[in-house]
């Protein structure tokens, strides 16, 4: 057996409000590739950093090659040979490749001058020895994704890491360059006795690159197996797999027409990488669609782009027929369109502004709440946004509180009274019950299938399965932009999903399209 | 029009546009500091007014023109730990800060130079200032040596000044940390180095630059007294070149030889055309500068896209 | 709609300030050699003492006042104002002119066009800066910044060159402008003129406006939360220039005040960096128009009140700009005092406990 060089042991960190790793016992043993999956939110990323130090964990101690861990900076980190490069990478886009990989312990000459010269034949020793290719003259700005995270792990290499940490480090990359990256880790464990710690949810890369594998859910360590004794079925039971604890919900009437179609939509992220490749569905009225996919496959670039946040690179947006690909979300939303965003906080609301500031936007400029079309109604917008207030069930200190102050259930529950208010007829849901409480969720999930009842068509995205599976008539699962599988809800299992989720299945599902 | 060209580009204009540089590119070297912390300092103009006033206290008090600098390089360390306080360490608005210290400065010189030097201010009290110095040699150069000789000493401290902030800059561990803690701060964080303390190095060094600008304001550029509102937006003008100049010291200086040019400019065209008309111009270029950043990042930014989005398929 | 409830910390916070304020400007006068209670009260006297007083202390804060609501204009709908300086120059000179021009006319034209002329002026002015925010990104506290030179100068160049006072003493000034333009002064001697009212009116419909009206509400919306706002099916882009705008046209209305009220002749005493003050109360105010008012009344008085402490106690009157930046740093730094100083007794209160554990630990071994 090899030795152990890193242990946790009962690992709690507590934020304000959030349990993120609770009691979690773990050990890394030198010269492995240890896979860390889980769900977003899992606290993959927390225990980790707690291992780099930029994390304090609550509670627990954690031991880095026999000694414990008292001061738990980046600087010591380093200092006990850990290295971690980041999701978001860590580089400086204005400095060349050898100055982002020296810095902060830059080659001097004279003592107090950068010396460039050592650090260009330095970045050189090192993409040669571990056959790293990179310029090391290049700026970091014009070089690809695939080519920064090289100077990431140049730049642990150069200060001496032997453990590394690699944090969603697929997320950015083609499949060419992924294949890249596990020959260098490959490389690195075999030739070099390093370990590896790679955070990841595609569970096909688990089974690629890893020797052993730790499920995380909901804070906690699920299980620690050796990576040959699993499959990527199992570890997808393991990773969803929570019990179900809501029955499904009554459905009433057939889908209609067509309201919302999307016509090989190609869609960039914020970095300009292609997020949405060629993509095609509709939605008709009375029914959900649900998309499952793991978080960073496209599908928050493509409700972006149907709710017209965000532009199309090409193809269509069609709502109702009418072409609104080139529309502001304004526009968007006179058709008929409604959007409950992902991110509440960043867009679903204004924080600073009061609930019922909140709930009136979108009808303000109606003739009931002001006196032509200017001066506002003070009582008829209260009365209005009381009303919605109690019918949504939505608790907190009244309509004249601010958004900012209540709880997140709350909070959502202002943005689906508003949203659900707006007699629209095409529904954009995205993550409708993230960080709510199964009461609320309960409810928003009830006001859903009603409004299928009535006719919408909605379009639902969501990381939690279970509500995927009991929300939709159709599902289709994503993965890298595309769609990989389309299935009738109670046709297939959630293992099943989620082995199309994870991309595994988008061979058979290419295979299968050629077939038909 | 022969004539006009010839006065209009003689070597006193040349002389005058180094002079009138001067000041702002010594504060510009230290604002573009800031500027790399990612700091936004419009406080500087405080900065070298207080620099000013207390360059020629200290001169005054000591009789000296040394001990005026040397004063004014301390008040520029504490005017330096003072911003970064708030900005840094509070975590203040640096816009609000920076506007505030201004005023301070205005408001502060003016009282300490009538409870001290009574109202007509320092005319009147002998102050020692700084020499120019003459260089034999150059005498021989004609036009250039016109230029460049009689100076006050400050002129050729800036020229040092300008280099030796280049390569702390561009060449130096340090200099590359400021600018990583200006452009990326997680970057250094996760080194192990605190951008805060970058912050704060910035902010000092750009205090210091500041002083010495506001010093040989009054001791150099006014021969040794202190008027009220003397920087006379200079801050400004310095931050103007820091923006122009992308905070490179070299561009900055020039940018700085440009204000002067065209301050020179005015003077000599004063009978022909209004000098306001000629300050204008550099400002002017400022702001089309920064359109043109802007327009040309978002250019780059998409051709980088469909390169890369060529690259995938 | 949603009235901001009075923050007792912040007001707390802010009567510190204050007092923080008199106290370090009592040890400056005290170390000066100045008696600092008989200086004070010579400031209460400066700017209370008599009707005149009391015309120039609300002549100044209304000038603070509509500067300050101006900056708030543009910064609720999330666009910060800093070229209002300029916006107010241009808007005066222009004022100016038209008064020249057009002398002849009857008092109401001159005063009409003319306030609509330094409106246009000033809109006109701020509407650069917005356009170049909203479709290109381009910073606006840079580019206003640069935009008040600018305008310095220009004014400078008109009121030096073709406006210019045919009086060769007056070197740069415009035109005098004829007494029968001259807004009325209700109190004789002093700088208040009838200006005041149309402050009052300007105040009250920003704050009707912002508050009541929905395009005050939209701009508040934009403010806080432009995605959201955006998201919401808001016209974002045209809200936040039409906000410059209405900033801008607000500065160029003082400008008006200044000439027809004031001075009577445009020259450089028509603002000496005004609208930087006011920005500075809108700033520490949050914002709040109430505050503001409150805030530019306290300011003026601090002005004026100094003025007459320089004539009556011979303290320079400058102490005033110090005791105003003091409060503006300590309220700026409000929030990163109060966190260091918790962030102190934390740590304070873990140290306390680390050693209790130890002690505990300690006892129990032994």
């Amino acid at each position: 057996m090899q030795e152990t060089v890193v242990k946790f042991e009962h690992i709690s960190m507590e934020f304000p409000g959030v349990l993120a790793n609770d009691d979690v016992s773990l050990d890394i043993r030198r010269g492995e590739v240890f896979a860390l999956v889980g769900e977003n939110g899992a606290g993959k990323s927390t225990l980790m950093k707690i291992l780099y130090g930029i994390n304090e964990p609550t509670g627990g101690t954690l031991t880095v090659r026999g000694e414990r861990v008292e001061r738990f900076s980046p600087k010591d980190a380093i200092a006990r040979g850990i290295g971690m490069v980041h999701q978001h990478f860590m580089l400086v886009p204005s400095f060349t490749v050898a100055q982002n990989i020296v810095l902060s312990r830059e080659p001097r000459k004279f003592g107090v001058l950068f010396d460039d010269r050592a650090a260009v034949s330095e970045a050189q020793r090192l993409a040669r020895e571990y056959a790293l290719t990179v310029d090391p003259t290049a700026v970091v700005r014009e070089i690809s994704v695939g080519l920064q995270q090289r100077v990431e792990i140049l730049k642990t290499l150069y200060r001496g890491a032997d453990i590394l940490i690699l944090d969603e480090p697929t997320a950015v990359l083609t499949p060419q360059e992924t294949d890249e990256l596990f020959a260098v880790i490959r490389r690195i464990v075999r030739e070099k006795n390093m370990t590896v710690i790679i955070i990841t949810h595609k569970l096909y890369e688990v089974m690629a690159i890893s020797d052993r594998v730790g499920v995380m859910r909901q804070g906690r360590l699920i299980g620690v197996e050796e990576t040959k004794n699993v499959n990527e079925r199992m570890l997808a039971s393991m990773m969803v797999g929570r019990e179900v604890l809501l029955g499904r919900l009554d459905r009433a009437g057939e889908a209609g027409e067509v309201r919302l179609a999307v016509e090989k939509l190609n869609v960039c992220d914020d970095r300009g990488l292609t997020a949405v490749r060629d993509l095609s569905l509709t939605v008709r009225a009375g029914e959900v669609l649900g998309i499952a996919a793991i978080e960073g496959n496209g599908q928050s670039e493509l409700l972006e782009a149907v709710t017209g946040m965000r532009g199309a690179q090409s193809g269509r947006v069609l709502l109702g027929g009418a072409d609104v690909t080139g529309s502001s979300p304004g526009a968007r939303r006179a058709r008929g369109l409604s959007h409950i965003p992902e991110d509440r906080i960043a867009t679903g609301v204004s924080t600073a502004a009061s609930v019922s500031d909140n709930l009136l936007v979108g009808r303000h400029r109606e003739r009931r709440f002001n006196i032509l079309g200017l001066h506002q109604k003070t009582k008829a917008v209260r009365d209005y946004t009381q009303q919605l207030y109690d019918e949504y069930d939505i608790r907190g200190a009244g309509v004249d509180t601010t958004v900012g102050s209540m709880s997140g259930g709350n909070m959502q529950k202002v943005v689906v009274a508003r949203e659900f208010s707006l007699d629209a007829n095409v529904l954009i849901i995205s993550q409708p019950t993230r960080g709510v409480d199964v009461g609320a969720m309960e409810f928003i999930h009830s006001h859903i299938i009603k409004k299928r009842n009535e006719g919408c068509a909605i379009l639902l995205a969501s990381a939690d399965l279970d509500e995927v599976f009991r929300l939709s008539d159709r599902i289709i699962t994503m993965y890298e932009g595309e769609i990989t599988g389309e299935f009738a809800a109670d046709a297939i299992t959630k293992e099943e999903i989620g082995y199309y989720m994870t991309g595994s299945g988008r061979e058979e599902a290419q295979y299968a399209k050629a077939q038909n | 029009m022969d004539e006009i060209l010839r006065h209009i580009f003689s070597a006193g204009t040349f002389n005058q546009m180094l002079r009138s540089a001067t000041p702002v590119a010594l504060a510009a070297m230290g604002g573009l500091l800031t500027e790399h912390a990612g700091i936004m300092n419009i406080g500087m103009d405080g900065m070298i007014l207080m620099g000013a006033f207390i360059g020629v206290l200290g001169s005054y008090l000591c009789a000296s023109a040394a001990m005026g600098v040397a004063s004014a390089v301390l008040l520029g360390v504490a005017v330096g730990l003072f911003f970064a306080l708030f900005v840094v360490k509070f975590k203040s608005d640096e816009f609000i800060i920076g506007c505030a210290l201004n005023t301070f400065a205005a408001g502060l010189t003016a009282y300490l130079s009538r409870s001290i030097f009574g109202l007509s201010g320092t005319s009147g009290h002998d102050i020692a200032h700084l020499p120019t110095v003459h260089l034999d040699f150059l005498d021989a150069i004609p036009f250039f040596g016109e230029i460049l000789n009689d100076n006050s000493f400050f002129i050729y401290l800036t020229w040092g000044l300008v280099a030796l902030m280049w390569v702390f800059v561009y060449k130096t561990p340090c200099g590359f940390w400021i600018r990583a803690a200006g452009e990326k701060p997680e970057t250094l964080r996760t080194a192990g180095i605190s951008p805060e303390r970058m912050k704060w190095i910035a902010s000092i060094l750009c205090g210091i630059c500041c002083g010495l600008a506001g010093a040989h304001l009054s001791l150099g550029y006014l021969n040794g007294s202190f008027v009220e509102g003397m920087s006379n937006s200079r801050g400004y003008i310095a931050f103007a070149c820091v923006i122009f100049g992308a905070a490179n010291p070299a561009k900055a200086y020039i940018a700085a030889l440009m204000f002067g040019f065209f301050d020179a400019l005015g003077y000599r065209l004063q009978s022909y055309i209004s000098s306001d008309l000629t300050s204008i111009i550099p400002y002017l270029i400022t702001v089309v500068m920064m359109v043109y950043v802007v327009v040309r990042g978002q250019r780059k930014k998409t051709t980088l896209r469909t390169n890369t989005t060529a690259q995938k398929e | 709609m949603q009235r901001r409830k009075i923050d007792l910390g912040y007001a707390a916070s802010l009567l510190l300030s204050i007092a923080l304020a008199f106290l370090i400007g009592a040890l400056i006068l005290a170390v000066s050699g100045h008696a600092p209670l008989n200086a004070y009260t010579e400031m209460v006297k400066g700017s209370l003492s008599n009707a005149r007083h009391i015309g120039d202390t609300l002549e100044y804060a209304m000038v603070l006042c509509i500067c300050g609501l101006a900056c708030a204009v543009g910064s609720r709908a999330g666009i910060f104002n800093v070229g209002g300086e300029g916006q107010l120059l241009l808007g005066a000179v222009v004022a100016a002119q038209v008064g020249v021009a057009m002398e002849g006319s009857p008092k109401i034209v001159v005063i009409v066009c003319a306030a609509l002329a330094a409106m246009a002026m000033g809109g006109a002015y701020a509407f650069v800066p917005g356009v170049l925010k909203v479709k290109l990104k381009v910073n606006e506290v840079i580019t206003t910044i640069m935009l008040n030179t600018v305008a310095i100068y220009i004014c400078q160049y008109l009121a030096k060159g073709p406006w210019r006072n045919s009086n060769p003493n007056i070197i740069a000034g415009t035109e005098n402008l004829a007494q029968g333009y001259w807004l009325a002064r209700p109190i004789a001697g002093s700088k208040l003129s009838s200006a005041i009212f149309a402050s009052a009116v300007i105040a009250f419909l920003v704050w009707y406006i912002m508050q009541k009206t929905s395009v005050g509400y939209e701009m508040r919306l934009t403010g806080q939360n432009p995605r959201f706002a955006r998201f919401a099916g808001l016209k974002t882009d045209t809200i936040v220039i039409l906000a410059m705008l209405v900033s801008g046209a607000m500065c160029g209305a003082v400008g008006m005040f200044r000439v027809y009220g004031a001075e009577h002749i445009f020259k450089s005493s028509i603002s000496n960096e005004y609208y930087f003050d006011g920005m500075m109360v809108a700033m520490i105010t949050q914002y709040n128009p109430a505050g503001i008012i409150l805030m530019s009344l306290f300011f003026a008085f601090l002005k004026i009140g100094a003025a007459g402490m320089e004539a009556n106690a011979g303290v320079p009157n400058q102490i005033y700009l110090i005791l105003q930046t003091v409060i503006i740093f300590f309220m700026a730094a409000q929030r990163g005092i109060a966190a260091s100083v918790r962030a102190a007794a934390a740590k304070r209160t873990a140290q306390k406990e680390a050693r209790a554990r130890l002690a505990e630990g300690g006892a129990r071994n032994g």
